[in-house]
Formats: C-alpha cells, sequence, structure tokens
C-alpha cells in the first residue's frame, strides 16, 4: 500500500494542477498595503445604461478603493483583479442573492475571479459556474475578504486562497466541484500570526468539502461539510510550500453523510485520479493528515461510514521529515453520531503519530484501534504509535475506505438527500 | 473652544484632582492633557516600530500543565468601542441627574471571544475578562490586537502567575521580546503557569508602547488563582477602581468610576442571597489611592483582624470574603471622599 501512496506523491510532487501555468508565481504577500485616498468612484456594470458592460473594463478603469457594483445578469468573462493599483477594490454584485449576477464561463475561461497582490479586496454577491480552475481565486495577498459567492462546477476548486494572509470567507457556498469546494492553501508561517475566518459556509457533493494543504491559522466556524467524499482535510503535503496545516480551529460545524463515492456512477464533474482528491478516505468527517496545533472542537460530526475523525501521519511529505509528523492537536467537546441515530463508523482513529495530541474521550462512543491503545489523554502522557493501525489506516485511501465502512441509512432531514453515488 | 468651556473643564480638573498623564511612549514624552495631546500620543505609539526582539518566531511547544492540571484557554481581542459612563445619567444614591454633559468614550477594551475568535461572548465592557485557574494550571491567552483605528500595538502583560521573557507582555525599547508587541490585526498566545505562589487575585493590563494611556481607556482585567481543590466561592464579584479624566476620554469632567461607570445604578448593582459564600475584589487601576467600604459588612484581612474598609493602591487588590448574613440594599463605595463624590459608587444587594 505505501508503494502507491508513494506512487500518487510523484504526482503530486509535480505542478499539481492541469492549468497550474496560468498561475501566478507565488511571492511573499509583505505587509498589507496602506489604505488608498479618497474620493472613491463607484462604477457600474450592466447590459443597458450602465458605465461598463464588462466586469473586466470596470476593473480597468478602477483605482484602488474604488467600488464596481455589478447588476443582476449573466456575465461571460473571466475578470482578473491584479496589482497593488487595485488593492481594497470593492466587487458588489447581488448579495441577497448572489444566483442572480452569474459569471458563467465560455470556453476555457480559467476562474471567475482572479485576484493577485492587492490586498484588502472584497468580492461580494456573485455566483459563478464551469470555470476550468476555479470559481475565486486570491492570491498573494495580506487581507481579502469573500462574501456571499456560490461556486458551482468549477474545475479544481470553488473558494480558493492560496499563500495569502489574513482574510474571511464568509456566507458562501460551493457544490460539484472535482477537488476541494473551499481551500486555503501554503498560508506563510508568521511570527505573530493574522488569523482568518471562514464563517457560514456550505461545501458539498465534491471530492473534499474543505482542503487545506498547510493551511495555517484559520478559524472554520457555523459551517456545514456535507455529502462529500472527505468533509475537511488540514494536510501537510510537499507539493506547496511550507508544511503542515497549523493552528487551526475547526469548532461549531456540522459535518455529516461525507460518503460521496465519486468514483463510481457519473459525478456532475470530471473525476481526477490524482491529486488530493483521489487520496480522500470516502467516508470520513475530518482527516487531519500530519498537522500541528489544530484544534477540533465543538463540533457535530455523523453519519461518516469511514470515520468522524481521522488523524495520521503525513506520510506523503519527505522534503521537511519535521513536518510528517502529529502534534499538539487537540479533538474535544464534538457531538458524535446525533445521539446515537446516524453513528460514525468509528468517531475517532488515530495511528498514534506524534507527540502530545489530545482526544479528550467525553462524547467518544467508538475508536479505531478499537482498543483505543493508541490514543493518550491529555496532558504529559505520550501517544503511542501502532504501525499495523498505520498501515491499516493508509489501506482506506480512495475507495479502499469502503471495506472500513459501517453502512446504515440516515434519519431524514429537511431539505436534503443523502449522496453517495451521483446518477446510478 | 470657547473661555467658557475651558474654564468649566479647568474647575472639573480642579474639584475632581485629576492631572494630565505624563506618557513616555517609544522615547517620546507626551503629557496627555488635551484632547490634542491623546491624538498626539497615538500618533507617537502608532510610529513606534517593531523591536528587533520582537519579530521572533513563536516557540510552538505548549507549556505542560502539572499533574492533575489543565490548559485553561482563552481567546481575547483587544479593540476600540464606544461605551458610556453613566448611560441614564442618574445617580440612584441621591435621586438626581449627573452633572457634566456628555459621557460616551472612546475604550479600549478586553473582549472574550469563542474558540479560533469565531465569536465574541458579550458585549464590549471594561473590565476585560475574568480568568481563572487553579493551581499547577496553564492559563493560554491566545490574544489579537483587533483594534482597527489607533494603528498601535499592543499586549497582556499579567501579575501574579508565572512567566518567561517571551510571554510578559511588555514593550522594553529594544529589549522587547516576542509578547510585548502586538500589532493591529496580529495574533499572539501567551502562557502563563500558576504555581503556588499565584494563588490569589491579580490584574493584567496593556503593557505596550502607549500603557499608561490604553490601561486608563480600559486594557484591564482580573487573573483568580486558587489552591487545587480549595472551594470557590458561591458569588465572585470584581470592582476595578479607576478613573476616566477629561484628557482621556475628551469629556467635561473627571468620572471616578467602578469598571468603567460612575455613580450608583450605573456601577454594577452586585447581588447575594443570605448564607452565600461571597468574595469581593477591589483593585487600583490609576494612579490614585483608594479604599473599598461595604456598608453593613465585616470581614477579616491577612492578619486576621476585622475590617470594612482597607486600602489599596494602583495594580494592589483587596479581597472581602464572608458568608453573607445580613439582608438588605447597601451601598459600596471607595471613601476617598473627592472620588465617592464623583462617582465611585454602587450598590450591593442582598435577598434574604
Amino acid at each position: 500500500m505505501r508503494r502507491s501512496l508513494l506512487a500518487i506523491a510523484v504526482v503530486l510532487a509535480l505542478p499539481g494542477v492541469a492549468s497550474a501555468q496560468t498561475y501566478p508565481d507565488p511571492k511573499d504577500p509583505g505587509p498589507v498595503e496602506s489604505a488608498p485616498k479618497g474620493p472613491h468612484k463607484t462604477y457600474t456594470v450592466c447590459a443597458k445604461k450602465c458605465d461598463f458592460k464588462s466586469i473586466q473594463k470596470a476593473v480597468d478603469k478602477a483605482r484602488a478603493g474604488d467600488t464596481v457594483r455589478v447588476k443582476n445578469g449573466t456575465y461571460r468573462e473571466a475578470v482578473k483583479v491584479n496589482g497593488s493599483k487595485k488593492r481594497h477594490l470593492k466587487l458588489i454584485g447581488n448579495p441577497k442573492d448572489p444566483s442572480k449576477v452569474l459569471l458563467k464561463a465560455r470556453g476555457s475561461m480559467q476562474n471567475g475571479i482572479f485576484v493577485n497582490d492587492a490586498d484588502e479586496v472584497t468580492v461580494d454577491g456573485f455566483m459563478a459556474q464551469g470555470y476550468k480552475s476555479n470559481g475565486y481565486f486570491f492570491t498573494n495577498l495580506n487581507g481579502y475578504t469573500m462574501n456571499h459567492l456560490i461556486a458551482k462546477q468549477t474545475g479544481v476548486y470553488g473558494l480558493y486562497a492560496f499563500n495569502t494572509i489574513g482574510g474571511a470567507i464568509l456566507n458562501s457556498e460551493a457544490y460539484y466541484v472535482n477537488d476541494g469546494a473551499f481551500y486555503i492553501g501554503q498560508t506563510p508561517p508568521q511570527a505573530k500570526p493574522i488569523r482568518s475566518l471562514v464563517r457560514n459556509v456550505s461545501g458539498w457533493g465534491s471530492p473534499l468539502g474543505f482542503s487545506a494543504t498547510n493551511m495555517r491559522y484559520v478559524t472554520i466556524t457555523k459551517s456545514r461539510f456535507f455529502n462529500n467524499a472527505l468533509g475537511i482535510a488540514p494536510n501537510a503535503l510537499d507539493a506547496e510550500k511550507y508544511p503542515p496545516a497549523e493552528d487551526n480551529v475547526i469548532t461549531d460545524n456540522d459535518i455529516f453523510w461525507n460518503n460521496f463515492n465519486y468514483h463510481q456512477g457519473k459525478p456532475p464533474f470530471a473525476p481526477r485520479d490524482s491529486g488530493t482528491a483521489a487520496l480522500a478516505p470516502v467516508g470520513t468527517g475530518i482527516l487531519l493528515f500530519g498537522g500541528r496545533g489544530n484544534v477540533i472542537e465543538n463540533n457535530r460530526i455523523y453519519g461518516n461510514y469511514l470515520a468522524g475523525v481521522a488523524a495520521v501521519e503525513a506520510i506523503l511529505v519527505e522534503k521537511t521529515p519535521e513536518a510528517r509528523t502529529l502534534a499538539n492537536n487537540v479533538v474535544k467537546g464534538n457531538q458524535f453520531g446525533l445521539n446515537g441515530t446516524d453513528v460514525n463508523g468509528v468517531d475517532i482513529a488515530y495511528d498514534g503519530n506524534g507527540t502530545n495530541n489530545c482526544f479528550l474521550s467525553a462524547g467518544v462512543n467508538s475508536t479505531f484501534p478499537a482498543d483505543g491503545s493508541t490514543f493518550a489523554g491529555c496532558g504529559n502522557q505520550s501517544n503511542v504509535f501502532s504501525k499495523a493501525a498505520q498501515d491499516t489506516m493508509l489501506g482506506w485511501v480512495g475507495e479502499g475506505a469502503m471495506k472500513a465502512w459501517n453502512k446504515h441509512p440516515h434519519p431524514p432531514k429537511a431539505g436534503l438527500e443523502p449522496l453517495e453515488i451521483f446518477g446510478s | 473652544m470657547g473661555a467658557g468651556s475651558q474654564s468649566t473643564r479647568r474647575s472639573f480638573f480642579g474639584a475632581a484632582g485629576s492631572a494630565a498623564l505624563l506618557c513616555t511612549i517609544g522615547g517620546e514624552k507626551v503629557s496627555v492633557d488635551s484632547p490634542r495631546a491623546l491624538r498626539k500620543a497615538d500618533l507617537a505609539a502608532a510610529r513606534v516600530g517593531r523591536p528587533r526582539g520582537a519579530t521572533a518566531a513563536q516557540a510552538i511547544l505548549p507549556i505542560q500543565p502539572a499533574p492533575g492540571g489543565v490548559r485553561k484557554e482563552y481567546w481575547i481581542q483587544a479593540e476600540t468601542a464606544r461605551l458610556a459612563i453613566t448611560p441614564g445619567r442618574r445617580d440612584d444614591w441621591h435621586n438626581r441627574a449627573v452633572e457634566g454633559g456628555r459621557n460616551v468614550f472612546t475604550a479600549f477594551v478586553y473582549r472574550e471571544m469563542t474558540t479560533g475568535f469565531a465569536e465574541y461572548k458579550y458585549g464590549p465592557s471594561i473590565p476585560g475578562p475574568r480568568l481563572t485557574a487553579e493551581v499547577g494550571d496553564v492559563i493560554v491567552v491566545h490574544f489579537r490586537n483587533g483594534d482597527t483605528k489607533l494603528s498601535q500595538a499592543v499586549t497582556m502583560h499579567p501579575h501574579g502567575v508565572r512567566y518567561n521573557p517571551e510571554y510578559d507582555g511588555a514593550y522594553l525599547g529594544e529589549y522587547t521580546r516576542a509578547g510585548g508587541f502586538i500589532a493591529p490585526g496580529e495574533t499572539f498566545t501567551y502562557q502563563w503557569e500558576c504555581t503556588p505562589d499565584s494563588v490569589g487575585v491579580w490584574p493584567y493590563h496593556d503593557h505596550g508602547p502607549n500603557h499608561t494611556l490604553n490601561t486608563f481607556r480600559g486594557l484591564f482585567g482580573s487573573i483568580v488563582v486558587r489552591p487545587r481543590g480549595a472551594k470557590w466561592p458561591d458569588r465572585m464579584h470584581t470592582l476595578f477602581a479607576h478613573q476616566l479624566p477629561p484628557p482621556v476620554t475628551g469629556l467635561d469632567r473627571t468620572f471616578h468610576c467602578f469598571n468603567g461607570r460612575a455613580y450608583a445604578g450605573s456601577t454594577p448593582t452586585l447581588g447575594a442571597r443570605v448564607g452565600e459564600d461571597v468574595e469581593f475584589h477591589a483593585i487600583g487601576m490609576d494612579s490614585n489611592f483608594h479604599t473599598f467600604h461595604i456598608h453593613g459588612h465585616r470581614w477579616r484581612n491577612a492578619a486576621g483582624a476585622f475590617i470594612d474598609n482597607p486600602t489599596f493602591g494602583p495594580n494592589e487588590t483587596v479581597t472581602a470574603r464572608f458568608v453573607e448574613d445580613n439582608p438588605g440594599r447597601w451601598l459600596y463605595h471607595c471613601h476617598v471622599f473627592s472620588h465617592q463624590d464623583a462617582g465611585m459608587a454602587g450598590w450591593y444587594v442582598v435577598d434574604p
């Protein structure tokens, strides 16, 4: 099994995504750029009787701190907001009903809205559909706001912040995305961290609800991740800089029914046979694949057929061995299994790797290994590594997870249907 | 500004015994004696550069508690807030209107948040949250400078607990360590150990480059440490005695406050029931000495003598603990008359 994983590692070490050549090189986001001085202008965009017909034309005209208001309608363009001359720009669609301001891809358009090197840009009230790469791609920034956004059937990620410091993703939804519905990755390590906030978002119907390779200082709260192959995955990989995922807080979320086996049937996106998505053990609520100082607390985690929370050594990390091991992570105060009516395969699974990882047993009804021998309490006790447990867990890659499933019917949930195989 | 308001202001200065705050901010001396000087002080604080020693990456290893202890984690954000000193503009004790015009000012406060800075737990208030622990615990404070207005570094500096220089939370010029300079937007995690000699009630406060002014504005709170397994009182009331003078608030007069409020009815109305084990903490948080007096009650000091009006100074705590046996509406106040009459008084209501 390890050999096949290493083969996948080789795939990951290459520039991950097909469309990567269109991405700018990552650079140091640096300190936040100064707020521009007014007076600021507002430009309108719509089909008739506005300042512009195209969003891009309005963005090109706008200066730092200006506002671009986009009226309801369908826009077939890929918007680029590039450089510090566009810092503090506000791009406002319809925050009350984002689906009315539709960005629809044509041809090989990569990103619905792409923000590079322009700090504190706000994008609020849009829906992006069908782009080859991402719905919203924000990179090389110090500070950003994504609010009231929808991404549907975008080619890699829905809402994506890469190599950024601080920021907020709020009140948004992403689904039928072929990798991670949401993704914050490669956060530069900081001596005095600036935290990011993800609140009230829904990620569903995708291989990963929230992917988080080498993500730092992020709080994910009051959000829902369901009907994915894997709910949330803070993970460490060499493919991006600064492994591992570190100092994140996942609290007060609903993480359920993540049993979407997109390897079967006809998923509403092109499934990928490489990358993180392919590795995702189907049926998992939260996976800590390596990581330090992450806190998973007060979430409701249920109906995930493999495991509620799984933690395993980041065995794919080779260049920075110190980033492989799990350290100082905390899993406590979560409600597992919806009062016994919608249990997880096991509530928590852990190979015992690393040091000082604290899993409080209150509320936990089942563990892997079943005797709980890899777990230690919180405090000075050491975790107990089990090679056998790790080997078993590594066998859960992708569809392999199904051999350990505890499959059962879910109690009904208003307005939601469980998604296991699409279009079968 | 007319001569009239000048003289009004000056007369209040005289009456309340207030004086300018002499602050040294990053090497600049500023006498904060007017709203203009206040802005000057804030600009000076915003100019203070990050000391070299304060850029060091944080040691991420968590300090482990002693056997039986826990890591008590708090998420606390510093930010400015507009607060009223006498929201009802009444002095409930004398049943009269409070003189002196406006009473809303820009405070600087510590606010407790839920895990991961996800949400506020409570509205803005003075003081900040009370941190509680037992001997053997480690108090872990994830601290964020969440202010967007004053553009200056702040910190949290604790009294009473044990810490290494990293977690001192003090700006020390070129000797500053990582925890002593938290710029706007940044986060720092302090770890404070509760050793046997930490038992007691202690203040914490800002000790950044502009600490005197920001502490006057409200950046302070309390830490309570008890022996492991000791009984906690049924009720704890913490009162900070401090003044809010015109140079800090921009208002026309000095208010002498408990917990950011002045005059009975606006200051905290504290409660208890007969038979309850009640503990009061009074902590000084300005440049004056105060006394703490509760009508109808006596308690023992550390030497075992009965008292009802102990004296305490800046950042000093007096603790009164007794089993409540005297129902009624009582006054608590500072017995320095000029403080008491400028607002430093409140109600303590004991139900039978």
